[in-house]
């Protein structure tokens, strides 16, 4: 029972990362039809710049820099993104494939940029050393970092709910993954929320990245890839254009894929792609999405 | 000397072509209305009334010349077009189901102070339901949403595509009260299989056939059998 | 060449092209760079398989690589753990792909679009996944399954050979040449353009489109098992990144490259990316790039980088690859001669 709970906190942990990187991805899919193959390219990013500051601008290992470190991740990682939207996808308005096809030429690029810079080898980033202490539940141990990752999840879908329910661009956002014609058609200038969808897309995957230089003790130059495959897993799963179906979905593999990890080491993630076929085949739109087309 | 000729348009299309994936559907749409009044836009299914909407708005990419009061349309984007003063009711209403009627309402607002007092005068259902998701609403109520969305602004041109298909007569009556309501104070380009109602609103009737204008005139002429059963396929003269 | 009706006019290009291939090959007496056209050869018709799905059927699949990988553990576990030999193992690995093949993709096919591309991925993951965490004992992990020398003729073998298995790859690359022209000029190949074209319309004619594309899918991955056991024997091993969605998506930037629906669009692409990514590593450790600064130099010195920014390029400003760019430039020329 213990260790199921501190499998099943760690699974909700990883859970609460892939949703990090499949938000942004599920709203950029659901307003704009573009499948993203760079998000990992933003996660990695907002790695780097955690590795960055923590280990040249403030080094002290103190909480508060880890926090700042957060914030400029995320901004690296939004930037980035807003950069791919204005530079790239922009030009390429309608033809869906290509974007996509532009993204997966970005992603190329931008690995092989970070493998130039940075080199193969993993870049060690250490956590504060409170995030190492452990919580007691019960009769079971769990790291505390898996906590913060939960949090700043729950931070971020919060933000996300707050954002679409209240706000004018979230209105916009809604109306646009249900009908982006029909938008314009009452006069709005879509392609505002496209730029901002992949803002907060970038923030978010940026913040990701930052939090599994934690998770996976550093950054190399395909850590965003290797998440990037579970995210998008995810997104099918929870639904393209879904964040509460995202977050659900993410919960689902992140348990799922560290539970029978444990059992058979490798055989969560291949349960977990199983898992993705078996969805789609029953409900082909996802847990809460709009049809995929 | 005539006043008609001299008569600024309120909208005029020269050589209209619309081709998608291949298909040439509008081939030279040549018409202008006149502005103040409600014209009819009439012909059987598929021969480009829709797509002529949508080429003035902008959501189908488009040749050609397309003025509003004189000014080049045919180059601004869907969402320009509309700011320039046009508001466009859909074929098939094409409102957002996931969100609630007023949210429905509330995208759809231009102006600085939109007018939710005409809307929810004519159609105090909404306010009631203001706050249901739209996608639960009746065909009915679906459309009184679609077409409060563009009265909700002060528009110079309305464009309305078949607003009363498949609705029971009782709501096809509602709706010709809204658009004569809106016929005050805009000019209307109306798409509409129900004759009668063509007859009751409309000053001027434009036919076409298979991507071309093929016969302008007042609805007077839809009096004649012949003529009716020849453009639009159906037995006319009925009132 | 005019005597030929124009459908067969590739014949003669092909054969020259082994001709010219084998006369020069011994001249270039550099075993090295002769693994390099060896391994680029079997990219290129790699490749072509990929382009009957995505470019002659409209089917854009990210889990390609599974049937390469297939075929290459197919045969490298009949020979390693079976002690078969190549022939036997060969036509093992075959079946094994087919049966996975007509598995994923009768699953998949059952999705379209976006989905199709997800279900796929994740079925090519899930392969990815058992041979790098070696599940069940079956594929060594990254130790890789190495080729059991018993089991291949002996002029397979051995640097001194290594022209031999540059005219196997060639060959390989010829014969899928072959199988993928036939297969794009006959009734069925038409039926996978309509439907890359327009699914309703085939439909309509009453044909089922499932069916169509089921078929190239299993050609399409029968073909890179094919592929795979070849490169067994040129490679000595099967290994865990054959099947990775890197494998894949290095296939689309070639097919995107070299031009899409075109072959030998997908030829010229193949080669030319494994060619330059080897070139240009060369270039590197020989100090070309040492001209330029740190921040730049980086990037440059990795293929990847130089090779992901061309197919930005050519997706942005140049729709149909060099393919579709020649075919412009001829069409110019063509004219300014008229
Ligand atoms: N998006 C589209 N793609 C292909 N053909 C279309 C599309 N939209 C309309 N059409 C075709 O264009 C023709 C005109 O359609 P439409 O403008 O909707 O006619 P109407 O409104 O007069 O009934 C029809 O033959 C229809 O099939
Ligand atoms: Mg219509």
């Amino acid at each position: 029972m213990e260790i199921f709970i501190t499998l099943f906190i760690t699974g909700v942990g990883l859970g609460a990362l892939y949703f990090l990187v499949a938000a942004g991805l599920s709203l950029i899919y659901g307003l704009m039809d573009v499948l993203n193959f760079a998000h990992g390219a933003f996660l990695t990013a907002g790695a780097y710049a955690t590795w960055y500051f923590t280990t040249y601008v403030r080094a002290d290992g103190s909480l508060t820099s880890y926090a700042i470190s957060l914030l400029i991740a995320g901004l690296v990682g939004a930037l980035f993104a807003v950069a791919t939207e204005q530079i790239l996808i922009k030009y390429l308005y309608n033809r869906h494939i290509d974007q996509a096809l532009v993204t997966v030429g970005l992603g190329f690029v931008a690995a092989s940029a970070y493998l130039g810079w940075f080199g193969t080898d993993p870049l060690v980033v250490l956590p504060p050393v409170d995030l190492y202490n452990v919580v007691q539940i019960g009769d079971a141990f769990v790291g505390l970092d898996r906590f913060l990752y939960i949090g700043v999840a729950a931070i971020v879908l919060l933000a996300n709910f707050l954002m679409l329910r209240y706000t004018r661009i979230g209105l916009i956002i809604r109306a646009g993954v249900e009908n982006r014609n029909m938008v314009t058609a009452l006069g709005i200038d879509v392609r505002k929320a496209f730029t901002f969808v992949f803002f907060i897309g970038g923030f978010a995957a940026g913040l990701g990245g930052a939090l599994a230089t934690t998770y996976a003790s550093g950054v190399g130059p395909t850590l965003g890839d290797s998440f990037l495959i579970y995210a998008f897993i995810t997104v099918v799963i929870g639904g393209m254009g879904s964040v509460p179906g995202t977050a659900i979905a993410a919960v689902l593999v992140g348990t799922t894929q560290v539970l029978v990890n444990y059992y058979v080491q490798g055989l969560g993630d291949f349960v977990v792609v199983l898992l993705l076929a078996l969805v789609l085949l029953v409900r082909p739109q996802g847990l809460l999405g709009k049809v995929v087309r | 000397m005539n006043l008609e000729v001299t008569q600024e348009k309120a909208l005029e299309l020269s050589d209209v072509h619309v081709t998608i994936r291949g298909s040439h559907i509008l081939q030279g749409v040549n018409f202008g209305i006149e502005p103040g009044v409600v014209t009819g836009l009439l012909g059987r299914n598929g021969v480009g009334k829709s797509t002529t909407l949508r080429s003035i708005v902008g959501l189908v990419p488009r040749v050609g010349s397309i003025k509003l009061f004189g000014k080049e349309i045919s180059n601004l984007k869907a969402h320009e077009v509309i700011r320039s003063g046009v508001s466009f009711v859909p074929e098939d209403r094409e409102i957002f189901s996931t969100l609630t009627v007023l949210e429905n309402l509330k995208l759809a607002e231009r102006d600085k102070q939109p007018n939710y007092d005409i809307v929810y005068n004519l159609f105090p259902e909404l306010l009631k339901r203001k706050n249901q998701r739209a996608g639960t609403l009746s065909g009915g109520q679906q459309q009184m949403v679609a077409i409060a969305r563009a009265l909700l602004n002060n528009s110079n041109l309305l464009l309305v595509d078949e607003p009363t298909k498949g609705l029971a007569p009782r709501l096809v009556t509602e709706v010709a009260d809204a658009l004569e309501v809106a016929a005050k104070s805009a000019t209307i380009l109306l798409v509409e299989q129900n004759l009668p109602l063509v007859k009751r609103i409309a000053k001027n009737i434009i036919v076409m056939d298979q991507g071309v204008v093929v016969h302008s005139g007042s609805p007077m002429d839809l009096e004649n059998a012949d003529f009716a059963q020849r453009m639009l396929g159906v037995s006319g003269g009925s009132h | 060449m005019n005597l030929l009706p124009s459908k067969y006019r590739f014949v003669p290009v092909v054969l020259m092209l082994l001709a010219a291939v084998s006369v020069f090959t011994p001249v270039v007496d550099d075993p090295g760079l002769q693994q390099t056209f060896a391994v680029a050869f079997l990219f290129a018709a790699l490749a072509l398989t990929y382009d009957l799905l995505l470019g002659f059927t409209g089917l854009l699949s990210f889990g390609h690589s599974l049937f390469y990988a297939a075929g290459a553990y197919g045969a490298a576990y009949a020979m390693a753990r079976w002690e078969w030999q190549i022939i036997p193992a060969t036509i093992f690995a075959l079946f094994f792909a087919t049966a996975i093949a007509l598995f994923t993709g009768a699953t998949a096919l059952r999705v379209k679009g976006i989905a199709f591309a997800m279900v796929t991925l994740a079925f090519a993951e899930a392969g990815h996944v058992i041979a790098t965490l070696n599940l069940w004992g079956l594929s060594n992990g990254d130790i890789t399954l190495q080729l059991r020398p018993e089991s291949v003729p002996e002029f397979f073998l051995g640097v001194n050979n290594t022209r031999n298995l540059f005219l196997l790859s060639l060959i390989t690359l010829a014969i899928i040449y072959l199988a993928v022209w036939w297969l794009t000029q006959s009734s069925v190949g038409r039926v996978w353009q309509a439907l890359r074209e327009n699914e309703e319309r085939v439909s309509v004619l009453g044909l089922r489109p499932f069916s169509f594309k089921l078929i190239a899918f299993v050609l399409a991955g029968v073909m890179a098992a094919f592929v795979g056991v070849v490169a067994v024997i040129v490679t000595n091993n099967a290994n865990p990144s054959m099947g990775s969605t890197g494998t894949t998506i290095s296939l689309l930037l070639m097919v995107i490259l070299g031009g899409i629906a075109t072959r030998w669009g997908a030829v010229i692409g193949g080669v030319l990316y494994v060619v330059l990514s080897q070139r240009l590593t060369t270039l590197n450790t020989e100090g070309a790039l040492s001209s330029f600064p740190e921040w730049i130099g980086g990037p440059m010195s990795e293929p990847a980088f130089i090779l992901g920014v061309i197919f930005i390029l050519v997706v942005m400003f140049s729709p149909g690859g060099i393919a579709g760019a020649l075919y412009r430039l001829k069409m110019k020329f063509g004219s300014s001669v008229k």
